[in-house]
Formats: structure tokens, C-alpha cells, sequence
């Protein structure tokens, strides 16, 4: 029935791109530009302990050594000059969604998301431009010690130790000069951590919305599933289309412990003015799963590579990811695997769709160190063009240091072909439908790994495109 | 006169991360004499074929400028891909796959290149063979223009040998323009001794119907850099390329190979074979490329490389650029070592590892060395082989 | 039986990329039940008339007129002749990944009526056809004609057409490269159409197993993209017989 429903189901083509009238006195907007000045005033904001607000000046020297990176594509649209790196309501978080500043809570009430709440989820969290407006978790996972909060109020809790030997360790401000602004600047994001042996039975969701025109943001999850521990983790993103570049300069960090598991769902639609430079990593320990699902639609400029570093023997990686690049859009997405330990295994799963002009890219790096004894890597990734003003490159690239390794790679490009569409329609289905019912099985390996109310939420968003109102 | 060379070579036609070092090799070597190195050619020149000698790096790449128009010609403006390094090359007749710091090198010190021009509808049976057996020391380089006129077809043989222990530096550079429904069959064989540096660049277009294969073989020098760029520019031109390699001890080899398809229902194919030993480090670019207009094109990338120690570095980096609707492109690539179950399999017909290796080695060689069509220079290729495995 | 036409073919010619033409000036009349078999040696047109009349865009028609129940369809696309009742059997169905052969029935058959699916009254016909055909339940939930084999392929095509429920179908090689208890399940199936559903038929065929179980009310023979012969059921059995040497004689 559901996947009757995502192929015929009318699409309200301003399902994401509705603005709220933002009343400018209930927001507390910082300049424009990144200074010293600007970067204490957020650390001021955030009541930061010292040491995060030394590290941030750090990470801002960093940031104006290090150079733009010499490979992807063009950023110059983006002028940090003229990027708020942070935007708030004057109100404070809430625990309750019925507290939640009303203007706010229409935007997400729009987008679903305590909907999906009730449904299906056994927390959310909700950032409105650069702060948390809402989280909650339910009664029965909070009581199986598991924490889910924002970033800051964990830094002030019981917690403070784990997040400071934590963050920013496994993407150091030194890794590139976005990670480095993200260090200077960050603001809200979630934490998450799951106790030993705890498995968290439905997912959590962290939904983003940029709101503000020419503003950042810069949140920063942190997750750590412990021993034998088990989670999925939800993150949705979108923002309305402005004229200006916005900028999204996330970090995730996830660490999965030994025989642990962790699952991390990513669909991502932001407005086509996004430059989305985004760093996300994971590090697994000994027999731990990484699992990754992750779906580009959005964004102006996308570079969007999760890295996961499997250091434990017998540890693993899976993702699966799907990016549909059309007019004016340059995504340039893919995944990073690095084998340390032995027998690790890793399998990377992508399908690339270009229209209308729209550039995909699908980058990648398989690194097998010389400890990764008995290690397998497997890469398929497959292209589909749509038309001939569009692009769709392949580049990836593989590092191999020990010949106990298996590796195999497998990269197609093509189109649909006439045959299949003249089939469909011989069965009274329009040409339009015909390609959309195509793509959508193109991409249908990657929805499948995606809850039900994403895997609709992605149809829909293919149909979109499909229909050229994307 | 003795110069130090720092070439920036084989750059990959767009970049990428830089932690993976693949952008680009580098061709360093200090104290070398650069001069030419003559090829002897025993059995002449075959008749249909003009062979003009001496004629000037720059001059010999006029054939290219004059028909740089179709050479490079486009159906309509494209989008970039990210990052592209075309710009790079811009100053050469005919880009190449080591790029333009090749043709300045010969340029700067004078070395003159040899054209050998097939004419229309000559299909010359006998292959050209260019033997360079170099002594302990030698240090030089050369180059060649093959230009296989309307309907022509030639094959070219360039075998580079010396003793196994000799040390030295060679550098070529082969340049290709195979014209309407004309076929070059470029084949290149390096047995260099194990302390030769080694450059063998080569660029090449092919018009309407034109073709150029390429059979190569990669199995000695301390240090080998091999790159190739060829155009397929007009409707139905065709690149097939077989290349195979042995990279032992602490030796390097660094690859780059680009199919550059502009016409309609132009053929690439690409596979590359090798083998992996000691401490040897590779790298291997591999680039299709389906620019607008190319619709009907296909394209094939294959790799397979048998890595044998566990200390080698393996490096591939296999790219599919395309913007064409109708277009189909693959790439594939096996890594790793010997299946355990053909080992086992192997093993139960009395067969030990070792000499399994050995077998596998040959196979995988051996395989390419068939496609030499000189007996001799076939012989002396697969001697080669057996005295290393 | 009506007098009037389901389906005309007049004068119609159609040729590949506007090279010599395939088909020259076919005249057919089909009215509603009736069953017409058109046979022929390979290489005669015979799919190039079922792909023509279905709308390929491939083949293009240089001449002549389509009419099907009283509108000329020359000129629209495939989905609209769908809609307006026609159905063609592909020999060489297609393979869409990612797409259940349920679900894809589902959205075909709303596609074609606009008026939403009935879900279990939706199943429960679907099951009574799949098990007319012989299918396993399972394979609803494959992805439609992805690792089907030959058979398999051919019976999905005939559930399909009971699903959709045509005015008129055209089966196109549909017993080529069955077994013969596979000739039996899909002839069983076909018959259904025909006799319960009351449905016209063209059915394009080399060989004449599959027609042993059905009714045939004309035979034509296609030779070099022209029809060369007509006539009623018997003449099946004559060409089952004797081969087409006689017709291509005559040509």
C-alpha cells in the first residue's frame, strides 16, 4: 500500500521551501564575518567552559592558515564576510513540544517532525538555525541510561570528561579548513551515549533547519555507543531557499565500541543556495558496525564524504548512499574507509542520478594499511544520466598496503534506455512516471535501508526532481 | 651538458584528495646527460612508409596543430568537471598522458624527434621494429611521430633493453595521429636493467574510423613513469590498450592513461595486468572520459593486480568522467592475492605455492607478451619473464 | 459480436530511422473477441507491427492510419494507447529493478483507470491469476522480470494482461523458448482472457503450439513487411503443415 501511495501521491512542491516570517526582535542574529571578536561572542554566548573557549581561538588561527582545498568543486560563492556563524531564538531550549516558540514549532509541525515523534521515535532533537529548540526522550529509553541532549548542557553535566577527551579527537581542527571554522564557531548539535550492552530498539532523530538567510550552521553530534551497545541515529536536514549563500559547516563524531553498532541515516535537503561542507567520521573498535544510509537532494554545493576508520579487528563498514544532483546543483559526495585492523571488511554502496545540469560526483578513498591483514573492500557505484547538459563523474581512488587483502571495485554509468520506457508505457504509464518509476528503482537499494517515513520522504523527494519542480 | 630534471607528471585529469597522492608523480633525477638516443632498425623501412629524421621536437608536432580543430573539437560547450588540470597541457601539439613538462624537456635541450608518415591505403604487413639496448650508463632519450595517413595501417615495435644490472636513464616520447579508418598498432616492450629511470610518454588522436592499439609491456627499471592521452575525436575512432607490469624489489612505476571521447560511437578499452613484488610501489590513473557529443561511445577500464609481498603499495585510481546521456562506461578492478582456492586447487595437483606464484606470474605476463607480433622481440620478452620468476 | 471495428490498420507503412521501409501498406480489422493470428517466417515485420501499433518510437510511421475504438492513434503516445485499452506482451520482456512486480501492477492498472486500487480485492484477483498461471505467491514480491527466467518472464506478461484487462492485446512471440508444460500454463491463460473477458486478440507467432488450445477466427501471413494471405482458422493448421512456401511464392 505505502509504495503505491509514494508513486501516485500528489507532491506539495513547497513542502520544504516555505519561510517563516521571522519576527527580528525574537532573534538574536551576530554579525556578519569571522573574527576573534565574533568568535569569543559566541563562546560568550555559549557560556563555554575555558578550554573550549581556547580551543576555538585556536581552531580560528587554523582556519586562516589552512588553504581552501585544491580538488571538488568551486566554492567561490561563498564569502565568509557575509555568513552570520550564528542565529538564535531569544527563547531558551524546551523539553516539551508544546512550549516551543509557536513560530518555530509551525516549521516543524510543516516538516512532520513530532509527528514522526509519537510515531516511531524514541527521541528528538530539533535545531532551529545555530541552537537546539527542542529534545526530548522517551520515558523508557532515558531510563535505559541512555543520554540524549544537547552538546552544551553536556558539557556542563557528568559528562564533561567524556565530551572533552572526545571532541574534535577524531576530526581535528587541523583536518581541513571547514573542520577548523566548525571548531571556532560551533553551536548546538546533539550528544548521544549509550551504555554498555543497551540496545536502543527505534531510532532517535535529530532534525536541522536553517532558517536565516545568510547564516551558518555549525552543529556539532557527538555519539558514542559503548560495548555491545546498539543504536540508529536519524538526522534530517532542510532550509528554505534564499538568494544568498548559506553555509552548513556540521561535524559528526561517532564512536562505536567494541561489538557495538550504530546506524546512521542521513537524508539531506537542503535549500539549493546551501553550501554544505560537512565532515562526519567514525571510528570502530574491535568487531563494532558501522552502518551508514545517506541521501543528498539538496544543497547548492555539496562536499560530503563519511569516513569511518575501522581500527578494530573484525570491525565493519556498510554504506549506502544515493545522490540526486539537478539544476544548479554540484554535489560532490561519496565515502572514506580506512582498514587498520585485521579481517575488517568494508562495502560501499552508491547510485548517482544527474539532471537538468546538475554535476554528481561520487569521490571516494579506500585506504588498506599494511595491518589490515585479511581485510575485504568492495565499491560499486553506479551512475545514471538523465540527460546530456548534466555530469556525472566517478573518481575514486584506493590505497593498498598488503596483499593479504581482498578488494574488488565495480563503477557503471548510463542511462535509461528507450526500450524500458516504451515497455513501461505500454502499460499505460505516462513517460514522465516511466523515468520516475525507474529512478525510483535506481534508487530503491538505498531506500530500502531507510525507515518507512524516509524512504516515502525520498521517493517523494525523487519525484520531485523528476518532475523538474525539484 | 648535465642537468638536474623535477618534472611534475602524469596528472590526473581532475584532482582529488591529497592525502591519497595521486594527483600527480614526480620525475626527479640529478646529474643526467641529455642527448639523443638513436634506435637501430634492422630491417628498414618498409615501403608506403617515410621515414624523416632529425626533424625538431616542435616542428615534428605540427601534424597535430593542423588538425587541432578536429582533433579537439567539440559538439557544443561543456560543463567542467571539478577540478579538471586540462589547462595544464594547454601548450602541447598533442596532450600526452605525462604532460607538457615532457615536451619542454625535449624542447629545451634540443632533441629531435623521428616522423615516420604511412600513405593512404598502405597496409604495411611487416612490422617496424626500433631496438634500443642500451649499455650500463647510457642516459639519453628519443621520440617518434607516427602519422598513419587516410585508410593506412602500421604496426610499430619499440623494445628497450640492457643488461639487468645496468643503471641509466631513458626517456620517449611517442606521438600518434591515426587518420581516417587508419590504424597504428604501437607496441612497447622496456626490459631496462634494474637501475635505469625510465619515461615513456605517449599522445594521440584518432579521426574518423581511426584506431590505435596499444600493447605494453612494463617489467624493468628502478624507477618507470608511462602515460598515455589519446583523442578518439571523430565518429566510430577506437583505443584498445593492453598493458602489462612487473614491479619488483624497490622499484616504482607510475601510470597514466586517459580516453579522451569526443566522437560518436567512439570504443575504449583499457586493461591493464600486473604483478606486485618486494617493496615496489605503483600507481595507476586510469581515465575515461565521455565529453558532449560522444553519445554511442562505450568504454571499458579493467585492472588486475596480483600483489605478491606484504609490503607493496598499491595505488589505483580509475575515473569515469562523462557528460553524455548515451553513453556506457565500466570500470572494474581485482586486488589482491592468489584465491585460496585456485592455491588449494593447485596444491591438490601437486603444486607448491611458490611455484603456483610463479605459474600465476607467467600467466598473467605472458598473456600480454602473445600480443607482440615480432617473434623475436616476443621471445626476448618472455625470456625476460622467466629469468625473473 | 458488434459490427463495428475495434481496431483498423489502413494503408499503414513503417520504416527504421527513415530507411527502406519495414512495413508496407497493412490493412487489418479487428472487432471486438475476435482473435486474428499473424504469422510469417523471421524477418517478416511481424514484432515491427506489434511495436508500431503499440507506439514504439522507434519505428516511425511513414504512412497509412491507426484507429483503435474510433480515435486515431496513430500520432499518441504508448501510455494513452494503454489507456485506451490496448496491450502488447513483449517477447523480450524488460527487467525493472527496484520495482516489485506487485507494486508495479498496482500503479499500471491505476494508472490506466485513474481510480484508486482496491487493495484486497486487488490481491485476491491477483493471486487467482497468478495461481491460474502457475506462479509462486513469492514472486509478487521480486522485482518484475529481474532474474525471471524465459517462462517466468512470458507468464508475467500474461498475468499482466489478465490484471489489466485490455480490449484488445497483442501477444508477440509469447510462446517462443517455452517448455511445453509452460506453452500449456500461458495458453490456459490466454484463453481466460478470450473466452471469460471476452478480449480481441493478435497473436504474433512463428510456430503454432501456442494455438492448439485457442479459438482463431483469421489467420494473415506476413511476408517482407506485406500481408500477403488471409484467412480463417484452418489455414494454421495448413502452415503448421506445409511451412510458408506457398506464400512466399506467391510474393
Amino acid at each position: 500500500m505505502s509504495d503505491n501511495k509514494q508513486m501516485v501521491a500528489d507532491i506539495d512542491h513547497s513542502l520544504y521551501d516555505f519561510k517563516d516570517i521571522e519576527n527580528e526582535k525574537d532573534f538574536y542574529r551576530m554579525e556578519e564575518g569571522l573574527t576573534r571578536e565574533t568568535v569569543l561572542k559566541v563562546s560568550e554566548e555559549k557560556n563555554d567552559p575555558e578550554w573550549m573557549r581556547d580551543f576555538r581561538l585556536e581552531c580560528l588561527k587554523l582556519y586562516n592558515e589552512i588553504q581552501m582545498p585544491n580538488w571538488g568543486p568551486s566554492i567561490e560563492g561563498l564569502d565568509m564576510d557575509k555568513i552570520s556563524s550564528y542565529v538564535r531564538h531569544k527563547s531558551d531550549m524546551k523539553g516539551k513540544w508544546e512550549d516551543v516558540p509557536e513560530d518555530i514549532k509551525n516549521t516543524f509541525e510543516k516538516l512532520g517532525i513530532p509527528q514522526a515523534e509519537r510515531e516511531s521515535l524514541a527521541g528528538v532533537g530539533a535545531q532551529y538555525d545555530s541552537e537546539l529548540v527542542y529534545h526530548n526522550v522517551k520515558d523508557e529509553v532515558a531510563a535505559q541510561g541512555v543520554i540524549y541532549t544537547d552538546l552544551e548542557s553536556a558539557l556542563r553535566s557528568e559528562y564533561a570528561d567524556m565530551i572533552k577527551s572526545h571532541f574534535m579527537k577524531l576530526v581535528p581542527p587541523t583536518d581541513h579548513k571547514f573542520a577548523a571554522l566548525h571548531g571556532a564557531v560551533w553551536s548546538g548539535g546533539s550528544f548521544v551515549y549509550v551504555p554498555k550492552n543497551v540496545k536502543v530498539e527505534i531510532p532517535l532523530q535529530s532534525y536541522f533547519r536553517l532558517n536565516a538567510a545568510g547564516a551558518g550552521q555549525f552543529e556539532h553530534t557527538l555519539i558514542i555507543v559503548d560495548e555491545g551497545a546498539d543504536l540508529h541515529f536519524i538526522e534530517g536536514c532542510s532550509a528554505p531557499k534564499y538568494n544568498v549563500a548559506n553555509l552548513h559547516a556540521g561535524c559528526v563524531e561517532l564512536y562505536v565500541a567494541k561489538n557495538a553498532r550504530l546506524r546512521y541515516s542521513t537524508i539531506e535537503n537542503w535549500s539549493k543556495n546551501m553550501y554544505n561542507l560537512n565532515t562526519k567520521r567514525a571510528l570502530v573498535e574491535e568487531n563494532g558496525i558501522m552502518e551508514w544510509v545517506s541521501g543528498s537532494f539538496g544543497s547548492h554545493t555539496s562536499y560530503l564524504y563519511p569516513m569511518t576508520i575501522l581500527k578494530g579487528n573484525g570491525s565493519k563498514m556498510e554504506f549506502t548512499g544515493i545522490t540526486f544532483a539537478g539544476k544548479g546543483q554540484n554535489l560532490d559526495t561519496g565515502a572514506k574507509v580506512v582498514h587498520q585492523g585485521e579481517r575488517t571488511s568494508s562495502v560501499i554502496n552508491t547510485k548517482s542520478i544527474s539532471k537538468d545540469g546538475g554535476i554528481g560526483t561520487y569521490r571516494s578513498s579506500v585506504t588498506i594499511q599494511s595491518t589490515a591483514k585479511k581485510a575485504k573492500a568492495s565499491v560499486s557505484c553506479d551512475s545514471l544520466m538523465l540527460d546530456s547538459i548534466s555530469r556525472a563523474d566517478t573518481i575514486p581512488g584506493m590505497d593498498i598496503r598488503t596483499s593479504d587483502a581482498d578488494v574488488g571495485h565495480e563503477a557503471k554509468i548510463g542511462r535509461i534506455s528507450d526500450e524500458a520506457i516504451f515497455y513501461l508505457m505500454s502499460r499505460g504509464i505516462s513517460e514522465e512516471d516511466a523515468k520516475a518509476m525507474i529512478v525510483s528503482g535506481f534508487a530503491n537499494p538505498v531506500s530500502k535501508e531507510l525507515p518507512l517515513e524516509y524512504a516515502v520522504e525520498m521517493n517523494n523527494l525523487i519525484k520531485l526532481e523528476m518532475s523538474g519542480n525539484g | 651538458m648535465s642537468k638536474d630534471l623535477n618534472m611534475k607528471v602524469n596528472v590526473l585529469p581532475v584532482t582529488t584528495y591529497n592525502f591519497l597522492h595521486v594527483n600527480d608523480g614526480r620525475l626527479e633525477i640529478k646529474d643526467v646527460e641529455l642527448q639523443k638516443i638513436a634506435s637501430s632498425n634492422k630491417a628498414g623501412i618498409p615501403s608506403g612508409v617515410t621515414l624523416k629524421e632529425n626533424v625538431s621536437f616542435d616542428e615534428a608536432g605540427e601534424i597535430f596543430r593542423e588538425n587541432k580543430e578536429r582533433i579537439l573539437a567539440l559538439k557544443e560547450e561543456m560543463v567542467s568537471p571539478n577540478c579538471e588540470t586540462a589547462k595544464r597541457d594547454e601548450s602541447q601539439s598533442i596532450r600526452t598522458g605525462m604532460g607538457a613538462d615532457v615536451d619542454k624537456l625535449f624542447l629545451e635541450n634540443n632533441i629531435s624527434c623521428d616522423v615516420y608518415t604511412v600513405e593512404k591505403n598502405v597496409k604495411v604487413a611487416e612490422p617496424i621494429v626500433l631496438r634500443q639496448d642500451l649499455e650500463d650508463g647510457a642516459t639519453g632519450m628519443s621520440s617518434q611521430v607516427i602519422h598513419a595517413k587516410k585508410g593506412s595501417e602500421v604496426t610499430v615495435i619499440m623494445a628497450y633493453s640492457s643488461e639487468r644490472s645496468a643503471s641509466g636513464f631513458l626517456g620517449v616520447s611517442t606521438r600518434l595521429l591515426a587518420d581516417e579508418d587508419a590504424t597504428i598498432n604501437l607496441v612497447k616492450v622496456q626490459l631496462l636493467g634494474d637501475g635505469y629511470v625510465h619515461f615513456d610518454d605517449i599522445g594521440g588522436a584518432c579521426l574518423r574510423g581511426g584506431k590505435i592499439n596499444l600493447t605494453t609491456l612494463e617489467l624493468g627499471g628502478k624507477e618507470a613513469f608511462n602515460g598515455a592521452y589519446i583523442n578518439l575525436s571523430e565518429k566510430e575512432a577506437a583505443l584498445s590498450s593492453n598493458l602489462g607490469y612487473l614491479s619488483r624489489d624497490d622499484h616504482s612505476l607510475d601510470m597514466n592513461y586517459v580516453a579522451d571521447q569526443r566522437g560518436k560511437k567512439t570504443e575504449a578499452s583499457m586493461q591493464f595486468k600486473g604483478v606486485l613484488m618486494g617493496t615496489a610501489k605503483k600507481t595507476l590513473r586510469d581515465t575515461l572520459d565521455f565529453k558532449t557529443g560522444s553519445s554511442g561511445s562505450v568504454g571499458d577500464e579493467q585492472e588486475d593486480a596480483l600483489l605478491l609481498s606484504e609490503n607493496v603499495v598499491n595505488r589505483t585510481m580509475p575515473i569515469i568522467l562523462c557528460q553524455e546521456e548515451d553513453v556506457e562506461g565500466r570500470h572494474g578492478a581485482t586486488i589482491g592475492q592468489l584465491g585460496e582456492d585456485l592455491l588449494f586447487y593447485m596444491q591438490t595437483r601437486g603444486i607448491d605455492e611458490e611455484e603456483a606464484k610463479r605459474i600465476m606470474i607467467k600467466a598473467r605476463l605472458e598473456s600480454v607478451a602473445r600480443l607482440i607480433p615480432d617473434q623475436e622481440i616476443r621471445q626476448l620478452a618472455i625470456y625476460y619473464i622467466q629469468q625473473i620468476v | 459480436m458488434s459490427e463495428q471495428s475495434l481496431l483498423q490498420v489502413k494503408d499503414l507503412s513503417v520504416s527504421i530511422d527513415n530507411e527502406l521501409p519495414i512495413l508496407n501498406n497493412i490493412n487489418l480489422d479487428i472487432k471486438p473477441g475476435e482473435t486474428h493470428v499473424l504469422m510469417g517466417p523471421n524477418g517478416a515485420g511481424k514484432s515491427t507491427l506489434g511495436f508500431s501499433l503499440m507506439g514504439n518510437p522507434h519505428y516511425c510511421v511513414t504512412g497509412g492510419q491507426i484507429i483503435f475504438d474510433g480515435q486515431d492513434i496513430t500520432d499518441i503516445s504508448a501510455d494513452k494507447r494503454a489507456k485506451a485499452g490496448m496491450f502488447l506482451s513483449f517477447q523480450n520482456p524488460y527487467e525493472v529493478p527496484g520495482i516489485s512486480m506487485g507494486s508495479f501492477i498496482r500503479n499500471a492498472y491505476h494508472a490506466q483507470t485513474g481510480a484508486p486500487v482496491k487493495l484486497l480485492q486487488f490481491q485476491k484477483s491477483l493471486k487467482a491469476a497468478m495461481e491460474l498461471l502457475s506462479m509462486d505467491e513469492s514472486y509478487a514480491d521480486r522485482d518484475l522480470n529481474v532474474g525471471f527466467s524465459g517462462g517466468e518472464k512470458k507468464k508475467a506478461e500474461i498475468l499482466q494482461l489478465l490484471m489489466m484487462n485490455p480490449k484488445f492485446a497483442i501477444l508477440d512471440e509469447t510462446d517462443s523458448g517455452l517448455d511445453v508444460d509452460a506453452v500449456r500454463t500461458v495458453s490456459k491463460g490466454i484463453e481466460e482472457y478470450q473466452k471469460k473477458k471476452d478480449g480481441a486478440l493478435l497473436i504474433i507467432t512463428h510456430s503454432t503450439k501456442i494455438l492448439e488450445s485457442l479459438h482463431v477466427d483469421y489467420t494473415h501471413v506476413l511476408v517482407k513487411g506485406k500481408i500477403v494471405h488471409t484467412g480463417d482458422g484452418t489455414l494454421v493448421d495448413e502452415i503448421n503443415a506445409n511451412g510458408f512456401e506457398r506464400f512466399i511464392k506467391e510474393d
